[in-house]
């Protein structure tokens, strides 16, 4: 499908994820034991057919580049178009210590960029939204409904902060947006938005002359009553990575074998660099059960309940429980672990306990020694 | 030169459809992986892959040669299959005819040294050591050795050498050998020299065309100068459906010397882009290996799991090697058996029997080909293997 541009958004901070985003954008957060949260949309654009996506960068932005490489594993290494990293102009202002204001801000950089896209639908998200998601049927619905801009939302109205809610009449038109509410009610978004690009460049011009910056208040609730704005509601598994305790429990969720299928449909299969590891071996006398195993594994000891990234290694003697554990992180032996989640490279040697609890998971930083 | 042209006859069931080095292997790989890692990590950049038997699945494996780091803008990978010239056309006759056959291609880079390589062997080796090799003692030819016990060299091309390991004789399978130096087809050669004793073996039509029978005969009979390079580690011809089990089985013992965890020489693969591998919460897995896509609800043991492979729950699955996306249903039992790709064991089928179960004379690996399929409640017995069009037959 070659009428539709992906723009990803790979600025926005969480502070919320705390020491996992010390070292790395929300973007790049391992997730599922073998992906990074980015995998998920670049997925979701490759398996509608997408070739040519831009990727907004900001910050600490060198472990997504690392991660992204040349796009090839999305098969957008191409030879026109393909993807595009987009970092900051070096002479750029500073808003009270963040980088953009708001999305618009984050565009106009762009312009000239949004000029030479070749297809006539651009599609905008974040990098940290975890979704399989047919974007060819937002498509399709957008353009069934004349819509200027569909967004997508979820009906899981749970509340959530700083976020946008929708409400939509039967025919699925917003009649009315609310941005960062301090209640929920109706749909919430998704942040991912299907406009035509030259309305986006049109809305990016307009607002930077007056001077602002939001895509949700000054496009969305600002211009509501002039734009046809419209709802497509998913109602799948959509993880928002706001928080540790958030990002712990949609992480266990994956233990679910109906979430995980539905996130792993093989039809729309979520793509990642290759990791190069040999199939994980799981030793005699060890226990291991209700876990996701990624490859290059050496477990020794009792796993139960947990994730673990490739080339994790778990030692005699040692329990661990409820945990997430990120790449080539090394667990000696005779060590206790129960919800922690263990950043790449972290070695816990031998002897040790370290507990957390479910409501609040212990985060080991990356490359530490405990 | 990767002479990747096999049948691989010897595999029967799991070679119908493929050639022989695309053939799975220890979970995530594919033996062709091996050799072609291996010149990965030794630094190679131009290599020539010779297919001919059923080369479809092989050509989409290789692709572009990226895995192995082999998509080059000068060099890289290139399949090269029989081909049509003014004066007719001719399959690959023997090893030595192959590569004949591309003196053009190996004349295009113009090399000064050339390394022949076989498609169905597991090892790690440094084939730039064994250049070194080549170079410091100026031989015409090395050739790679390793130590075989006595009883099993009869089995090998075995070398004679003298105390600076030059080779003074080669012996093909020997009754009587003279020594325990089996050849690993494994060569180095002078590209030169080897381009002269191709063109004379070609006209010579009593020979076969064999780098084992002719080529390395002729040059030792010639006199010229070949070295033999001791290789010390692990080593597998994995030509036969009991040497593919006994290797994949040596990759769980710790001790083998075949290590896929480590990475100081890593194997690279073209892997599927399945999620990680879910062990559930009455799942036994111990000493076995488990590769992403796996749903292992049930027990294994002793076993390689290849990709995307099912054990259901009550299911059992001991010394065996599952091949990528096969599936074994509630109930069944698979042991010492080979199940290959997407072969479904349905509910309470038992495929395979350990060795004490049945006469010595009966017993042997049970295989499943590629898709075939076990009914419910079906016993399929040691040493037989069953393909995916349901005949079977006893080896």
């Amino acid at each position: 499908m070659n009428g539709l541009h992906g723009i990803i958004f790979a600025y926005a901070k969480t502070p919320g994820l705390r020491e996992l985003t010390e070292e790395r954008m929300p973007g790049s957060v391992p997730f599922g034991g073998r992906y990074r949260a980015i995998d998920f949309m670049l997925s979701n654009m490759h398996n509608a057919g997408i070739t040519d996506v831009g990727v907004v960068l900001h910050g600490n932005y060198q472990s997504l580049i690392d991660h992204i490489g040349n796009g090839k594993t999305w098969d957008m290494a191409r030879r026109n178009g393909g993807l595009k990293l987009l970092p900051p102009f070096a002479d750029e202002r500073k808003y009270r210590g963040a980088v953009f204001r708001g999305k618009i801000d984050a565009l106009s950089g762009v312009r000239s960029y949004l000029r030479e896209i070749r297809q006539k639908y651009v599609v905008l998200s974040d990098s940290d939204l975890i979704i399989n998601l047919p974007l060819q049927q937002v498509l399709e619905a957008h353009e069934a409904s004349g819509a200027d801009i569909t967004c997508v939302c979820t009906a899981n109205g749970a509340f959530v902060e700083n976020a946008t809610y929708f409400t939509l009449d039967d025919a699925g038109k917003v009649t009315e947006t609310r941005c960062a509410p301090h209640t929920a009610s109706g749909y919430r978004g998704l942040e991912i938005y299907l406009l035509r690009r030259d309305l986006l460049i049109e809305l990016v011009e307009q607002c930077i002359v007056q001077e602002k910056y939001s895509f949700r208040r000054d496009v969305l609730c600002a211009m509501g009553a002039k734009l046809d704005l419209r709802g497509f509601v998913w109602d799948g598994y959509a993880a928002q990575l706001r928080s540790v305790r958030e990002y712990y429990e949609r992480s266990m969720e994956l233990l679910d074998p109906a979430i995980r299928a539905e996130l792993f449909c093989p039809e729309r299969p979520i793509l990642a660099k290759e990791d190069d590891e040999a199939a994980s071996y799981i030793a005699p006398e060890t226990h291991c059960v209700d876990s996701l195993i990624g490859d290059g594994c050496l477990i020794e000891g009792e796993v139960e309940g947990s994730i673990l990234f490739p080339g994790v290694k778990v030692g005699k003697g040692s329990s661990v429980k409820n945990c997430i554990l990120f790449k080539n992180m090394t667990v000696e032996d005779s060590v206790t672990l129960k919800c922690v989640i263990a950043d790449k490279n972290v070695r816990l040697r031998s002897g040790g306990t370290l507990i957390g609890h479910e409501s609040y998971p212990l985060v080991v930083s990356k490359n530490s020694v405990v | 030169m990767l002479l990747a042209g096999g049948q691989g006859s010897r595999l029967y069931v799991l070679t119908e459809n493929m050639a022989k080095p695309a053939v799975p292997f220890g979970g995530k790989f594919r033996i062709i992986d091996f050799p072609l890692s291996n010149c990965a990590n030794a630094g190679i950049d131009t290599v020539g892959v010779l297919t001919q038997y059923r080369p479809l699945e092989l050509n989409r494996y290789i692709g572009s040669g990226q895995p192995w780091d082999l998509d080059r803008a000068d060099g890289g990978v290139h399949i090269l299959p029989p081909y049509q010239s003014a004066n007719g056309a001719s399959w690959y006759k023997g090893t030595a005819n192959a590569i004949f056959q591309n003196i053009g291609f190996v004349d295009m880079y113009d090399p000064d040294y050339v390394l022949i390589l076989s498609g169905d062997h597991i090892y790690k080796m440094n084939y730039d050591k064994m250049l070194a090799h080549h170079k410091k003692t100026g031989a015409d030819c090395t050739i790679s050795v390793m130590e075989v016990p006595w009883e099993e060299a009869p089995r090998f091309g075995i070398m004679s050498v003298d105390e600076n390991d030059t080779i003074t004789e080669f012996e093909e399978k020997p009754a009587q050998p003279k020594s325990n130096l089996a050849s690993m087809g494994i060569y180095v050669f002078t590209w030169k020299k080897l381009r002269s004793y191709l063109i004379e073996d070609e006209s010579d039509e009593t020979s076969s065309n064999d780098f084992g029978k002719n080529i390395i005969p002729k040059m030792l009979q010639n006199g010229e100068k070949m070295a033999a390079y001791r290789f010390s580690g692990y080593w597998k011809d994995v030509g036969t459906l009991d040497s593919l089990w006994d290797a994949n089985m040596d990759m769980l013992a710790t001790g083998s010397g075949l290590d896929l965890l480590e990475k100081d020489w890593p194997i690279y693969g073209r892997p599927s882009s399945a999620p990680p591998a879910y062990l559930g919460k009455n799942a036994h897995v111990e000493h076995s290996v488990v590769a992403r896509g796996c749903t292992v609800e049930g027990e294994a043991e002793n076993s390689v799991l290849s990709e995307r492979c099912t054990v259901e729950e009550g299911a059992s699955v001991q010394y065996s090697l599952l091949m990528p996306g096969a599936v074994i249903r509630h109930g069944a039992q698979v042991s010492y058996a080979i199940i290959g790709e997407n072969a479904v064991v349905e509910a309470n089928a038992h495929v395979g029997q350990p060795p004490e179960a049945v006469k010595p004379e009966d017993w042997g690996i049970t295989v499943l080909g590629p898709d075939a399929a076990v009914a419910e409640n079906y016993v399929l017995a040691a040493k037989r293997m069953r393909s995916a069009d349901g005949k079977e037959t006893v080896r």
